[in-house]
């Protein structure tokens, strides 16, 4: 997830590519996802959220459609077993 | 996620915290009086987990979220706190949230590679008119997790 100066320089920056448009978050959002997912990843007995939780806190904070679409039944954000990341 | 892994997890970020990098398996099975083996093996159960990321082919700690052990393109400023590397701007803000600490992310524009921040303070993100974007959509991230 990368951090963009405004809109326009987004939208120049993805006129570029053909993996595009992908999603914004405007800052509060942005604020607001970092802390929900990261606020207790030091707690002595945090574990991965569910996908059905993940799912939750991203519909609580707007981030709704298929992009933001877990795939209960697949490969979610650090649950499911799946392949070996690739830098 | 064991208790022993439970354990490693710990010590593996408060020492990425305390010493702005991740320590190795042994130094971990040392400082917990473990088996060698055993954090040996506790590191591959948290990768498994994804909890953590390790560099390919090795041992190493690539990424402890929201850290990454790698410079990156996003720095994190906690002032008396330390300074550490993250692995987005998401996790940028992560690791101030995690910490529960003021400071700063910087990174910058992927399009006109001018400085752009993101301040936090009194635990609040301070007014900005930057935007987050995502490339890459929820269920793949982990296609190509260096990536996104």
């Amino acid at each position: 997830m990368q951090l963009f100066r405004d809109e326009e320089h987004l939208g120049r920056w993805l006129e570029g590519r053909d993996d595009g448009p992908g999603a914004t978050l405007a800052p509060d959002q942005l604020w607001r996802l970092a802390s929900a997912w990261y606020q207790d990843r030091l707690g002595p007995r945090w574990h991965r959220p569910s996908p059905e939780a993940a799912q939750g806190l991203f519909a609580a904070i707007g981030l709704t459609g298929d992009f933001w679409d877990l795939d209960p039944s697949g490969d979610s954000p650090g649950i499911i077993e799946g392949p070996t990341p690739e830098e | 996620m064991d208790e022993v892994a439970n354990q490693v997890r710990l010590y593996l970020y408060r020492r990425f915290i305390e010493a702005g990098a991740p320590p190795s398996a042994g130094e971990t099975a040392e400082a917990l009086d473990l088996d060698p083996a055993a954090a040996e093996d506790a590191f591959r159960r948290l990768a498994e987990e994804r909890v953590i990321v390790l560099e390919p082919g090795t041992l190493d700690v690539w990424m402890a979220a929201p850290l990454s052990a790698r410079p990156t393109a996003f720095r994190v400023d906690a002032a008396e706190r330390g300074r550490w590397w993250a692995n987005c701007v998401w996790d940028g803000l992560g690791v101030l949230a995690m910490l529960d600490a003021d400071g700063t992310v910087t990174t910058r524009c992927p399009d006109c590679d001018e400085d752009l921040g993101l301040a936090v303070k009194a635990r609040r993100l301070a007014p900005t008119d930057t935007i987050g974007h995502f490339l890459v959509p929820a269920a793949r991230w982990w296609e190509n997790i260096g990536f996104t």
